[in-house]
């Protein structure tokens, strides 16, 4: 059967041409207006994938993260309002898994509920022993890098945040939660660290680290892991 | 204490005049002893008070009795003349004291005077410059503390009533409970306080800072260890201060009200401008889209597929275009109503520079960008986000307005301390004099001449502007040997350490 998403999004316009768009790749879906109505409809139809609006009438977007990921890791693509990083930081650290800035490209859309999708079918089988993205080969097990087939040292800190990246490969992850994945709790405030530790990541596994095509950086969100050739 | 020292003076003068004379009396004739005595007393009239002087006089006179006529020792007088000589003596002693105290007085009112002039020259000197209201009371309070040699502090009011919040001093040297005085004397714009008829009791004087219109505030001075504040020529300075004050911040906030008006006055104008070059953009793009809309949907089945892509391809096209111009004029109504709060952070350049090249693959596609990134460039201390804006919308015009296919660089390198970005292109360049122009609101160079299809709308050069302006930097278009513009971007030293 086709995934089936649910969308909670207010305005009248956007749901119609996310219907349109949705619908002619096969999707499934069931529309709602309000987070009350979302978060009612998540738990009964449990979808595969959730498109959230996050300026809702009667409740902050926010909440309906919040309440969804109470009891589950249905993936949650939030559509937010340009230049509100803010609002996508947040999102972000209570367990979107995404986000598309409005005005969005279809396609850009599609493409990430694919990716979406993907990484919740992934997490139940866990990353590979082995992943490869352009050049650069990782072995779980074995903890070695390869680029190019030359094996590449990286420091431990360095190969931890990779290891990080990779189990979330094509989801932004916030700064925060980098940090606190790699340094551990305390040092979530010190970006710094972070900023290094990725340009000497990028110097080692980039061909040009000055345009990466694999480490990307979410201005002022967080960073992004891209395993795969944009289709 | 002082008159005491000027007594016990006048008494070592007199003793001295008269031990003179002892020695002398066998010498000298009685009536020139008596010189020594006038001498004596022209000392004390140079140094002493007029009372004291003016004593002398008199115990110079018995002394000489005493102890230079005949017969010693006793006040008894054996020949009459001397009693002459007595008045003489006396009137020119009392004659001396008298202009000498009075030539005295003369010096030290003048020298009053001067201190006076000075003072209020000084302050008018040290509120001139003030465009601030506080400042101007804090620099006044200051100056009073040093001329008066007491402590003074100055409250302002706060929302129409006075407050002993605001003040000129870091501690608060009178009681909270005389904030009522203080409220009393701003009300009314009377004097209050010690030595005065209304709340003597206090522990300052209070004296209102009156202006030609207004109350702006209390003075408060306390009274100094020898009370020498409450001499009648330095109660009159303090007025005369506390009203000088009062003038200067009635200067001030007339100043500044003539400011906001010019201010508002601008942004009315620059209003006007702004609405009518955005209706005409916005509108462009929304006849267009409408146009090719209303097309598809009433004529769809006689339309050929081709034009109805291209129907599509310019909806796209022209959204895009109104989202961009959206976009812009809100960044630039949220920089000119200071809304933009720069989150700036220590970066490495080149992750700035990569997130940029890497979003803007689809406009720059078939363009070769070189990008030359000194090794070992320091981290800058930026809004990552706006940074990037900033290079987007140079790479943005850079692709828009040279020809297609001709080769754009980006180079950054470190200069006196400086961290330098340049965007580099081979275009047509911009026309001499129009160099600082182009940064201008809605502002086209003259030489732009393609087609409406790419026309901005003159805000992503000034949006770089406030950005970098922001950071503390500069931004400017130069001139590139061999053909072409070269977009300067020059983020300060102190862009570069975490100053947090």
């Amino acid at each position: 059967m086709k995934p089936l998403i649910l969308i909670i999004e207010d305005d009248a316009q956007i749901r119609r041409f996310l219907r349109a768009a949705l619908a002619a790749e096969g999707y499934r879906m069931q529309e709602t207006t309000t987070a009350e109505e979302g978060l009612a409809q998540a738990q009964a139809r449990q979808p595969d994938l959730i498109l959230l609006d996050l300026g809702l009438p009667d409740r902050d977007g926010l909440e309906v993260i919040r309440g969804v990921r109470q009891w589950g890791q249905i993936p949650i693509l939030v559509l937010s309002a340009r230049g509100q990083e803010k609002d996508k930081i947040a999102a972000l650290d209570l367990g979107a898994d995404d986000y598309v800035a409005k005005p969005f490209a279809v396609g850009e859309l599609l493409a990430r509920i694919r990716a979406g999708l993907r990484r919740s079918s992934a997490r139940a089988d866990g990353p590979g022993s082995v992943v490869r993205f352009g050049l650069v080969e990782v072995d779980l097990d074995k903890r070695v890098v390869r680029v190019d087939a030359q094996a590449v040292h990286l420091t431990p800190n360095e190969y931890k945040l990779l290891q990080v990246l990779i189990q979330h490969a094509g989801k932004v992850l916030t700064q925060r939660q980098l940090l606190n994945e790699v340094w551990g709790p305390q040092h979530t405030e010190q970006a710094q660290y972070l900023r290094v530790y990725i340009a000497q990541l990028r110097r080692k596994l980039e061909r040009n680290p000055a345009r990466p095509k694999h480490l990307q950086t979410e201005p002022g969100v967080g960073y992004r892991l891209v395993t795969e050739d944009p289709a | 204490m002082a008159s005491i020292r000027e007594a016990l003076l006048a008494a070592a003068i007199v003793a001295i005049a008269t031990l003179a004379s002892v020695l002398l009396r066998d010498t000298l004739a009685p009536t020139n002893l008596a010189m020594i005595y006038l001498a004596g007393v022209v000392a004390v009239a140079v140094r002493c008070s007029r009372r004291i002087s003016v004593t002398v006089s008199f115990v110079s006179v018995a002394a000489f009795d005493f102890f230079c006529v005949p017969p010693y020792l006793t006040f008894a007088v054996s020949d009459y003349q001397y009693v002459v000589t007595f008045a003489g003596m006396l009137v020119v002693a009392l004659v001396i004291s008298a202009q000498t105290a009075r030539l005295r007085e003369h010096a030290a009112q003048a020298v009053l005077r001067e201190a006076r002039t000075e003072a209020l020259y000084r302050l008018s000197s040290r509120l001139a410059g003030e465009t601030r209201v506080f400042e101007a009371a804090r620099a006044a309070a200051t100056l009073a503390e040093e001329v008066f040699g007491a402590r003074v502090v100055m409250f302002l009011p706060e929302d129409g009533r006075l407050s002993f919040r605001r003040r000129t001093s870091d501690q608060l040297p009178v009681p909270p409970s005389e904030e009522s005085i203080a409220q009393w004397v701003f009300d009314r714009g009377h004097k209050a306080g010690v030595r005065t008829a209304t709340f003597p009791d206090a522990t300052a004087l209070y004296v209102p800072l009156r202006g030609a219109r207004e109350t702006f505030g209390v003075l408060a001075v306390l009274p100094d260890a020898g009370g020498r504040i409450f001499a009648p020529q330095q109660q009159h300075l303090l007025e005369v201060f506390a009203s000088q004050t009062a003038l200067a911040i009635e200067r001030t906030m007339s100043q500044r009200a003539a400011e906001e008006t010019r201010v508002s006055m601008q942004t009315e104008q620059m209003r006007s401008s702004l609405l009518s070059a955005v209706s005409h953009d916005l509108r462009t793009p929304l006849a267009s889209i409408t146009g090719a809309a209303s097309t598809l949907r009433s004529q769809d089945h006689r339309l050929p597929l081709e034009t109805k892509q291209e129907l599509l391809e310019s909806i796209s096209e022209e959204a895009e275009r109104l989202s961009r111009l959206v976009g812009n004029l809100l960044d630039m109504t949220r920089f000119e109503s200071g809304g933009v709060e720069l989150r700036r952070d220590l970066y490495p350049l080149e992750e700035i520079v990569g997130t940029v090249l890497q979003r803007m693959e689809r406009q720059l596609e078939g363009r070769t960008i070189s990008t030359d990134l000194e090794e070992n460039l320091p981290m800058v201390f930026v809004d990552d986000v706006l940074l990037g804006q900033v290079l987007w919308n140079l790479l943005e015009n850079a692709a828009k307005y040279t020809p297609p296919g001709s080769p754009l660089e980006l180079a950054a390198f470190e200069n006196e301390g400086a961290v330098i970005i340049e965007v580099r292109d081979r275009g047509p360049g911009i026309p001499p004099g129009e160099e600082e122009r182009i940064f201008e609101k809605f502002y086209r160079a003259s030489s732009v001449n393609v087609s409406e299809n790419v026309r901005g709308a003159g805000l992503g050069l000034p949006i770089c502007r406030a950005i970098v302006q922001a950071h503390r930097g500069a931004i400017q278009a130069l001139a590139r040997p061999g053909g072409g513009t070269v977009f300067r971007i020059s983020l300060p030293s102190e862009s570069k350490t975490a100053s947090k």
